[in-house]
């Protein structure tokens, strides 16, 4: 039966526009967005009280990551909201590296946070959630049509996205014991992940690991070093209404030589050492058996002692993932400085899970092989909740675009880090889970937390993301930011009145606060304080003075990045249409070939970056394109 | 705001290349395609005849390509082409000279001094056809030229001379990545290791080894110039030193003449002499003094050219004037840091052949072009700098071609402002823009596009991860 709704779109009746499987990060933020612009929404879990629920370290943001956070929360997503609504320690990193990394790192309420997201998807109108286990997507002539779940019940949809994280075929090693589980004590999904084999679907496997938990009431915090917070509270969106608040702070201490000889005494007995786990892990996330094998020279390692929240005394020794019997565990983590006596409240392990290695991924995050299936999160090989966050709102905006035959929605390797993220996914083999970092982006200089609503305002308003309130707000501080610029242009301060700073600037007398921000060997954050005193700034003007100042900084690198990116876009714009086959090509190196059919990138660029593809390739390939093209318009 | 579409316009480069193919031939030619062609014309040539001073489309006239410093290189001829009638579709020029290989090299040296790229390969032709200059019809074989003509540029800089130039870039561009990926951990994982952060001496030292090596190898390219043009001698000195007796006795003939009378040599001469098997031009200058006719100082003007541009400098030094010493302190400060060998004459008169040094660094050689004392060891002085500044043959690393010195130097000049930045202390995120664009530079030569070989290189060297 047809049915014609509001806007107009010809469609079979289906219970949801999109169905999410999965209450991750992904999932929740997915179908969020897709309800933020109309749609209704479904989320399938397995347990509707976990949303949200953080799976291993109870932190959101740091260096790359936060950059993430920024561009979700611009988009109108929640997990900016609900860190600063919930988090229980804030600061902000690499204060000395220069404003384009800084990057703010919260200490997040594990339960808090989750409960945060269950009472907020509750309000939401036209969002369900079903308790369920999803086992099959269902297909009709190439199109996702919805979901069956394991109990036999179907769920319909005109879109459906997964993210289904380490769940999809999720097996747990602990020494030598390993079992089905998608997360501790929790059941993992191996039918779903048979179905994505019966729909033609490439899987391979990931590996992660988390380390054990502990008591915190049974440990030594007067050998540690406190980690305490930032002052004023740097929170992430400028959406949350939290005022100042005590802070809880983290703790740091080490491993000592005890440690060492108890690991390597059972290295053996690590399923990453028996052989018991093949699939390749992060190698920016070592377990602790890992380290101490991998860099036998170092004595010792940093482990971090981070609460999980104020309601619990659970602490998460970050540095310490190991997938070691539990009894080794046990031992190994007493000899730890402060943990002599502590309680292990669960084991760490690691976790075995598939994924879909990503060129089966389109830019739009739909899957090419199934129209209307979106993949968000570990199925595309990621890990982390700001990437699974990112993509995941992508997923729900294009989900929704999808239901009413709009164009995808695809941002670029110069507009976001979510563009760099995705670009790197769809054009490269991962071998490891995908992690954000700073170094990735070539555009690093232009993307940055302070700017991450510059570039993507117009995008959130236009798509319905976020209210026209809140875009104004946005376009205000953009006009105060303005106006601050020319002040500090304008403002002079006498070189005598700027005390320690003075010795640096020698041979004047007075100079512009503009001028004073552009001395290259004074750093940004240290002279904040000083353009509030000379500006009369109030608390209230201090993000359009800290924007103000950044531009003006990086004004003439801005300028220069913004040359590359005209370079860069040029060959962006030189699109390869979906149906083109690269097999015919003449001239094409035989690996260029392989690699272009395999990897099937959408633009000229986009094939320059896919490893084996010379700068002939793409030239020789420009030109078949453009024949292609004329080809089409005269058949026209 | 952000995001706008980037116009032609914006982002073509001029661009230039020779289009005739290597080895000797009658003509040889170059082309300049872009928006900035006109004003090579305008920058370089100067017509023969004035009628001819304005470049008309698809006029081919006559006259003369000028070095930026005005110097004449050749002969040629030179056309120019409107926008939407050229091979390429944009503004373009074409210049053809006479004078063999070397001098269009030079002539595209010179142009490239501008704001001018030198052409990828294959890039004209992709031009023609993205400006629909080449019928569609013929895609096929224009992408066969380009695979053709790209594939040998690159094959050519892959199995370079005897074959180890790419392998020799390729390491040089490891040992970048390398310094890079000590300024990306110090970014990306201050909170995962602490203890990771980049130790600025180190990091100087590793970017002035670094300097160094890309200059030496961009250097090649003067070595490649010496061996097919010969090396520069340039005799200069005050007047009445016995500059053109130097030079006769060179030459082991009375070429230039010679009188007691300061000022003689007016003009310059020039000979091509075999100097133990290496082709070397020797040039005798007029003396460098104040005062002087009209003729006198103009052929000083010129003396103090060719100084400039020689590859040695024999300023020769009369030690039978009482204040010698003080004048060559004095020279010497003038001519700057150009290659100087220095050589005091007529030490048969003064009879004290000891001590002969203005200080430690700059020893001078005693001699008689009289008697001949000295002259040995001034042969075997000159030998020995001809020897040094040769490329190493065997290794085969010698620069060509001039885009890829282009690169080269592209590359030095941003490790040179990360330098800077490093030692002023300024934060690493601008240090690695700098890094990061010497490191492209240097991959556009063998056609390298950035891989994930930083993160590689951060992790097997720091134990990364809470």
């Amino acid at each position: 039966m047809k049915t014609e709704d509001k806007q107009g779109m010809k469609t079979h009746t289906a219970d949801f526009d999109i169905v999410v499987i999965g209450g991750g990060h992904a999932g929740v933020e997915a179908a969020l967005a897709a309800v933020r612009m109309g749609r209704r929404a479904a989320i399938v879990t397995m347990d509707p009280q976990k949303l949200a629920l953080m799976s291993c370290n109870p932190a959101i943001g740091g260096i790359g990551k936060s950059q993430l956070v920024k561009e979700v929360d611009a988009l109108g997503g929640l997990m900016g909201v609900a860190t600063d609504g919930t988090g229980i320690q804030f600061r902000r990193l690499n204060l000395s590296r220069g404003p384009a990394v800084w990057s703010t790192r919260a200490q997040a309420d594990r339960i808090g946070y989750n409960a945060f997201v269950v009472e907020y998807v509750a309000k939401q109108k036209n969002l369900e959630v079903i308790d369920g286990v999803a086992g099959e997507i269902l297909v009709d002539s190439g199109r996702a049509i919805g979901v069956r779940l394991e109990d036999g019940r179907s769920v319909s949809a005109r879109a459906v996205v997964v993210a289904s994280g380490t769940f999809l075929g999720g097996l747990i090693h602990i020494g030598e014991k390993h079992f089905p589980a998608g997360r501790i004590g929790e059941q993992a999904a191996y039918q779903l992940s048979e179905s994505f084999r019966a729909l033609g679907f490439e899987i391979s496997r990931l590996k992660t690991g988390t380390p054990p938990r502990l008591d915190g009431r049974t440990i030594d915090w007067s050998v540690c070093e406190i980690q305490p917070g930032d002052e004023p509270i740097p929170f992430f969106s400028s959406r949350s209404r939290r005022g100042s608040f005590t802070q809880t702070p983290c703790h740091l201490t080490a491993t000592s030589e005890k440690t060492r000889e108890i690991i390597d005494a059972n290295k053996h007995r690590s399923p990453i050492f028996s052989g018991q786990i093949t699939s390749r892990g992060p190698r920016y996330c070592p377990s602790i058996e890992d380290k101490f094998h991998r860099f036998a020279d170092k004595p010792k390692h940093h482990i971090f002692l981070e609460p999980e929240g104020n309601g619990t005394d659970e602490v998460y020794p970050n540095g310490f993932s190991t997938a070691l019997p539990e009894e080794v565990q046990r031992e190994a983590i007493r000899t730890v400085i402060g943990l002599e006596g502590v309680t292990v409240t669960r084991p760490g392990y690691a976790v075995e899970y598939d994924y879909c290695p990503s060129h089966q991924i389109k830019p739009s995050l739909e899957t090419r092989r199934i129209q209307g299936l979106f993949f968000a999160g570990q199925i595309n090989g990621t890990s982390g909740y700001e990437e699974a966050a990112a993509q995941g709102i992508m997923a729900g905006i294009n989900a929704a675009l999808y239901c009413v035959n709009e164009p995808a929605f695809i941002l670029d390797r110069s507009e976001a880090y979510i563009g760099v993220m995705i670009d790197d996914l769809i054009t490269r083999s991962i071998t490891e889970p995908y992690r954000m970092f700073t170094s990735r982006a070539e555009y690093r200089l232009a993307l940055r937390e302070d700017n991450a609503r510059d570039r993507l305002n117009h995008h959130a308003r236009r798509l319905g993301l976020i209210s026209d309130a809140e875009s104004d707000l946005f376009l205000k501080l953009d006009s105060d930011t303005r106006v601050t610029v020319a002040l500090l242009a304008k403002t002079r301060v006498k070189v005598a009145d700027l005390n320690r700073l003075s010795s640096q600037l020698k041979k004047r007398d007075s100079l512009t606060l503009a001028e004073l921000i552009r001395q290259p060997d004074l750093e940004l954050n240290e002279l904040l304080p000083v353009l509030v005193r000379h500006t009369d700034g109030q608390r209230d003007g201090m993000e359009s003075l800290e924007r103000a100042a950044i531009q003006i900084r990086y004004q003439g690198y801005i300028d220069k990045q913004q040359r590359e990116i005209d370079r860069y876009k040029k060959l962006e714009h030189d699109r390869i249409p979906s149906d083109f086959v690269f097999q015919s090509v003449h001239g094409l190196k035989t690996e260029a070939r392989e690699k272009l059919s395999r990897f099937r990138p959408v633009s000229v660029g986009q094939a320059g970056r896919i490893e084996g593809v010379t700068p002939s390739d793409m030239a020789v390939l420009s030109v078949y394109l453009k024949r292609h093209r004329e080809t089409a318009r005269a058949d026209k | 705001m952000k995001g706008r579409t980037a116009s032609r316009a914006d982002t073509q480069d001029t661009i230039a290349a020779i289009i005739t193919p290597p080895g000797e031939g009658g003509i040889a030619a170059v082309r300049v395609a872009g928006s900035k062609s006109r004003s090579v014309l305008a920058r370089h040539f100067s017509a023969k005849h004035s009628d001819d001073a304005e470049p008309h489309p698809f006029l081919m006239r006559l006259g003369y390509f000028k070095s930026l410093d005005g110097e004449i290189l050749d002969e040629v001829m030179a056309v120019f082409m409107p926008e939407g009638r050229s091979y390429t579709g944009l503004e373009q020029i074409e210049i053809f000279c006479h004078g063999g290989r070397q001098v269009v090299k030079k002539i595209l040296d010179e142009i490239l001094k501008g704001d001018i790229r030198a052409a990828e390969p294959g890039e004209f032709t992709r031009l023609a056809f993205e400006n629909g200059r080449i019928d569609l019809s013929r895609a096929e074989a224009v992408a066969e030229i380009i695979a053709a003509e790209t594939e040998v540029s690159y094959r050519a800089s892959r199995e370079h001379l005897l074959g180890n130039y790419s392998e020799h870039i390729d390491m040089l561009r490891t040992e970048l990545i390398g310094v890079l990926s000590e300024v990306e951990a110090s970014i990306d994982f201050t909170e995962d290791a602490p203890e990771v952060g980049a130790d600025s001496r180190k990091l100087l030292i590793l970017v002035d080894s670094l300097v160094t090596k890309l200059s030496a190898l961009a250097e090649t390219y003067r070595g490649g110039r010496i061996i097919s043009e010969g090396y520069t001698i340039v005799i200069g000195g005050r007047p009445n030193a016995g500059k053109s007796s130097l030079f006769n006795l060179l030459l082991r003939k009375e070429r230039a003449l010679v009188t007691p009378t300061p000022g003689t040599t007016r003009d310059y001469l020039l000979e091509r002499i075999d100097l133990d098997g290496y082709t070397v031009n020797l040039i005798d200058t007029a003396g460098l003094r104040q005062g002087g006719g009209k003729i006198e100082r103009e052929g000083q003007r010129l003396a103090k050219g060719m100084i400039a541009k020689a590859d040695l400098v024999i300023w020769v030094v009369d030690l039978s004037k009482q204040n010698w010493a003080k004048l060559l302190t004095l020279d010497i400060e003038s001519l700057g840091s150009a290659h100087i060998l220095l050589l005091g004459n007529k030490i048969d008169i003064v009879k004290k052949a000891a001590s002969l040094s203005l200080s430690a660094s700059q020893k001078i050689i005693g001699a008689s072009c009289k008697t001949g004392i000295g002259l040995s060891k001034l042969h075997r002085e000159i030998v020995g700098r001809i020897e040094k500044s040769m490329p190493d043959l065997t290794s085969g690393l010698v620069v060509t071609s001039a885009r890829h010195r282009q690169k080269l130097k592209e590359s030095i000049r941003h490790l040179r402002l990360a330098r800077t930045k490093i030692e002023g202390s300024v934060s690493p995120e601008l240090v690695a823009y700098d890094l990061r664009t010497a490191v492209s530079s240097l991959g556009e030569i063998t056609g390298k596009v950035y891989t994930e070989q930083v993160l590689g290189r951060i992790f097997s060297r720091f134990c990364i991860g809470k």
